[in-house]
């Protein structure tokens, strides 16, 4: 009895503060995607009509499946750059060890680096006029290469992919990194016996066991990509009202959330912004769940 | 080791306490006064333009704040209402206020500044209400949106400022064969699109007799006249830079002040940040010729009332704010609006240093047209002018034609526009 | 693994080297030249060691104001953090109580959560608080924030400690307080450095929460008085890069000094 009421004081600190300022906030954004709001005040009781009004009033419509899809997009290519370059560049680095230290230190800088900043640099570094990439390439005589690459819409998205997997990959490379040095050297030592070539002891023996680290990597990047904000606000260059990117090609979910949310003139922004809000908690919370069972029963 | 508890415990006592105290530090007596803007630029200017209030109120203190323009909205809009908000603020106009009259954030100054007098009642209007009719905001400028040229390339060329179409297109082609961009134009910065919109095609639909129609329901966007207006930026693409979409506007000011384009579109607010990046520069200004098929004949200058400063409804300090706005209707404020802001300033009687500030408003004062969004299709969500920006963005693009992007527009402002 | 497969392998290892670190070089060496020559040349060296633009970041936009401000909110969000997820993780991983089960799921649920989500609701409630634009109000919620990863990690560390150690000390007649703060605290040292390193990180550079929460310049974190300064130095291309240089170092300098510690984050989040 004595040891509960102690247990109970230790955990009660704890407690209030996660429950006031995490839980309660996202309980209370369920609560008000019910209810069709007037600025700050309650003007009735809404049922679905925030959800379906996602789906049906325009602009919004035309807004939501593209940045779904962006999204999607931008999840897709991140977690395949970490789990191949990533991978290859974790497992080059297991393997060789000449600088290994100080190889591993640069491949980690740029994640330490915050979205907004990786976004203000990159957004100077392919600025057209006086950016210094297109100048580098001028350089090396490739000018022809350059273009404005954050202008152009089919090239904006697969270059915001790009500088967010160059921001992360240092992410895959530790925990790739973690996870080889913690694999038995007898399983490699196994194979190698069995005459088995580096590349047969790569698929049949280490990357089976590099599944759980994969499958961490992939939830952890999906979960940011939901998340996704700092980069492209920073590296578009966000605009007011409208769909972020030329032609809106790098509107994303997190920034269609801010934008709904904190809407110039947007009276009904707290019920709309939550009854996404909450779109985006179930859908982040169902794939996360089920990704970490499939993961779990496979290893 | 308990005394390193005690110290641990000491520091994040510490931390919290230092994080909660205010950072204001005011060790004076003097009412601390906060005035927000969403020109960083001018911030500097301000401080200057303050030092005057400063002397005649020695019992109050400025303190000027500034937000990038983009972000603006959404701080205020949250901020009017919290701690740590402005006293005097810096409002949008027409439309841009009412949902901050609607919430009761700020006070109708039509009893309370008797200054306001010093300004025309159209001046006025920028800052009304429009379910009351009441004035919330002091008139800060007005502004004009046009093409400035950089005479010395003209020269160099020998190009005039051109008096019909095709005048202009055939100068953008001397000055393209001369590798120089014609147009600087930025499209990531989509806020400009609609006033090169209005700024190259106002005449094409009709401008003023146009805007009386539309809001009166005579026609709507999907108009042909409006449509083919839309169209005139497609014609003209091929003179903008071609990586159009990638530039913002400061890239672009800084092309055309670098003499690498020739013309920039762009509003009498830009005169002193062009000025700033190249001194030397040696500016003129015209009004697009009307395009071809054009309702009305003559060149229009795009104008419209643009900032005032208001009263935070909140505010603490309502005596001291009711002086500084009283202050600034006066000729004294308004004369270092034109000669420091080296903007338009509205109160009766002040006239722009700059001369070519003069030839802007007596341009407009001679043919004016409404930047037709901001003035009158700001009132609801969507508003109007982020549908334009949206739409010409796409067909820019290629990716809709004029009539798609005017068809769009009529679908979102009917949502809420009743003529 | 034959010799040119091997030399293949560094190649490959040194170009990526060059691929992360490029875009750093050139912030650096950008932040300091004139801003003229970084407009005309964007590509070149430094002719002369200036720090103008340092100089024009640090003191003219307020940069040693934002930089304070972000060691003050992040120093102190996360040692509330630790502060109070150390004991609830020593009461979650080392007592059996009923419900205990239950509240360890409901503390790491946490961790799956999209906070961020929650942020209006957030914000009114702050407002109720009169917390609105104040350092505190950011700390609280960071704090918050934090403790499902914090209890994730120095619960699993509290239960790997060996039972007989509290026991002992309890037989003893020692106070439960005295136990806690004497023997096991300082047995977890490892994990709270962990732990203390590893939300730094997210914290220090975050802005989302501080650009909606926060209104004046002077308790601006360095994400949005970045942004400020992107607003307004736009031209001045040199001081941007010298403002991006100023914002990332501490990250950089803290990671040299405790790589091992964010190494053994990443592995720990590897074992949920």
């Amino acid at each position: 009895m004595r040891r509960r009421l102690i247990a109970f004081w230790f955990v009660l600190p704890a407690f209030l503060l996660y429950t006031v300022f995490a839980v309660y906030p996202l309980l209370s954004a369920l609560a008000n995607s019910f209810w069709r709001w007037q600025g700050t005040a309650r003007a009735g009781f809404a049922g679905t009509d925030n959800f379906t009004g996602l789906f049906t009033t325009f602009p919004l419509d035309q807004q939501l499946w593209p940045a779904f899809w962006h999204t999607m997009a931008f999840f897709a290519g991140t977690m395949l750059m970490q789990n191949t370059v990533g991978l290859l560049i974790a497992v080059l680095l297991a393997e060789l060890p000449v600088a290994r230290r100080f190889l591993r230190t640069v491949f980690t800088v740029p994640y330490l680096v915050g979205g907004l900043v990786v976004g203000y640099l990159w957004s100077l570094l392919l600025s057209p006029v006086f950016g210094p990439v297109g100048a580098g390439l001028d350089a090396m005589g490739l000018g022809a290469l350059a273009r404005p690459w954050l202008g152009d819409p089919a090239t904006a998205l697969p270059t915001v992919i790009l500088v967010n997997a160059w921001h992360h990959l240092g992410f895959p490379i530790l925990l790739f990194g973690a996870a080889l040095a913690g694999l038995p050297p007898e399983y490699g030592e196994c194979a190698r016996v069995d005459g088995a070539t580096a590349w047969q002891r790569f698929r049949r023996v280490t990357l089976p066991l590099l599944l759980p680290s994969i499958g961490v990597i992939s939830i952890l990047t999906f979960l940011g990509s939901m998340n996704t904000f700092e980069l492209v606000y920073a590296l578009s260059g966000a605009q007011g009202n409208q769909p972020t990117g030329p032609g809106g090609a790098t509107d994303v979910l997190g920034l269609l959330f801010y934008r709904i949310a904190f809407a110039e003139g947007g009276t009904n922004a707290i019920g709309q912004s939550s009854a996404l809000a909450v779109l985006l908690f179930i859908a982040t919370f169902v794939v996360a769940v089920t990704a970490d069972r499939f993961i779990r029963s496979r290893s | 080791m308990r005394t390193r508890t005690g110290f641990a415990v000491l520091a994040l006592v510490a931390a919290l306490a230092s994080a909660a105290c205010t950072a204001t530090g005011s060790t004076d007596d003097r009412t601390t006064l906060s005035l927000w803007s969403w020109r960083p630029e001018d911030v500097a200017a301000y401080e200057q333009i303050l030092d005057t209030f400063h002397d005649a109120h020695p019992d109050i203190r400025v303190e000027v704040k500034a937000y990038k323009s983009t972000e603006y909205n959404t701080i205020l809009s949250t901020g009017l209402t919290r701690a740590g908000g402005p006293d005097v603020m810096q409002l949008r106009a027409y439309g841009g206020l009412q949902p901050l009259i609607d919430a009761g954030d700020l006070v109708p100054l039509d009893d309370r500044v008797t200054g306001l007098a010093n300004f025309e009642k159209s001046s006025l209007d920028g800052a009304r209400g429009k379910k009351d009719g009441k004035v919330y905001g002091v008139p800060l400028e007005m502004s004009t949106f046009q093409i400035y040229y950089d005479k010395d390339v003209f020269a160099k060329h020998q190009i005039e400022p051109p008096a019909t179409w095709e005048q202009m297109l055939a100068a953008a082609r001397t000055l393209q064969g001369a590798g120089i961009t014609p147009f600087a134009t930025a499209g990531k910065d989509t806020w400009l699109l609609p006033l090169y919109a209005d700024m190259f095609a106002a005449t094409r639909y009709g401008g003023p007799a146009f805007e009386k129609k539309v809001l009166a329901g005579d026609v709507t966007f999907t108009d042909p006249a409006y449509v083919a207006a839309l169209d005139v930026l497609n014609q003209l693409k091929s003179f903008f830079p071609k990586d159009m979409m990638a530039l913002g506007e400061t890239d672009v000011q800084t092309l055309f002040a670098t003499g690498k384009a020739a013309m920039i579109p762009e509003g009498s607010f830009a005169l002193a940040p062009l000025k700033t990046i190249n001194p030397k520069l040696n500016l003129g200004v015209f009004n697009a010729p009307p395009p071809p098929g054009a309702v009305v004949t003559e060149p229009l200058q795009v104008g419209w009332v643009d900032a005032s400063y208001g009263l935070n409804a909140t505010s603490e300090h309502q005596e001291e704010a009711l002086q500084l706005l009283q202050w600034m209707t006066t000729a004294e404020f308004g004369q270092q609006v034109a000669d420091t802001l080296k903007q338009v300033s509205l109160v009766k009687g002040v006239q722009p240093a700059d001369p070519l500030l003069a030839d802007m408003v007596a341009a407009y004062r001679a043919a004016p047209t409404p930047y037709l969004m901001l003035v009158d299709f700001r009132y609801g969500t969507p508003l109007g002018s982020d549908l334009q920006a949206a739409g010409l963005q796409k067909m820019l693009l290629g990716q809709q034609t004029a009539a798609e992007v005017a068809a769009d527009i009529q679908a979102g402002i009917s949502q809420w526009f009743r003529p | 693994m034959t010799r040119t497969v091997r030399l293949a392998g560094y190649l490959l290892l040194w170009s990526y080297a060059a691929v992360a670190l490029a875009p750093m070089l050139v912030m650096l060496l950008n932040s300091l030249r004139p801003n003229a020559d970084v407009l005309s040349v964007p590509l070149g060296l430094p002719s002369t060691l200036d720090f103008t633009n340092y100089e024009t970041a640090w003191t003219e936009a307020s940069f040693s104001t934002y930089v304070w401000n972000s060691v003050l909110v992040t120093a102190g969000a996360v040692a509330l953090d630790v502060g109070v997820a150390l004991p609830a993780s020593y009461a979650l991983g080392r007592f059996g109580f009923r419900g205990r089960a239950v509240l360890t799921a409901y503390f790491l649920a946490g961790l799956m959560l999209p906070v961020r989500l929650g942020i209006l609701p957030t914000f009114h409630l702050l407002g109720s608080m009169n917390l609105i634009d104040s350092r505190l109000g950011l700390i609280l919620v960071y704090a918050a924030g934090g403790i499902p990863f914090s209890v994730f990690v120095m619960t699993a560390f509290f239960r790997g400690l060996p039972a007989d150690l509290d026991e002992a000390a309890r037989l003893d007649g020692a106070g439960e307080l005295r136990i806690f703060a004497r023997i096991m605290v300082p047995l977890v040292k490892p994990a709270i450095a962990t732990v203390v390193v590893f939300r730094f990180v997210p914290l220090w550079n975050d802005f989302f929460y501080p650009l909606v929460l926060l209104r004046s310049s002077d308790r601006y974190t360095l994400p949005v008085g970045l942004t400020q300064f992107f607003g307004e130095f736009q031209t001045n291309w040199a001081a941007l890069f010298a403002g991006l240089v100023i914002t990332t170092v501490p990250l950089i300098v803290l990671f040299v000094v405790a790589t091992r510690q964010i190494v053994e984050g990443l592995t720990a989040g590897l074992g949920r």
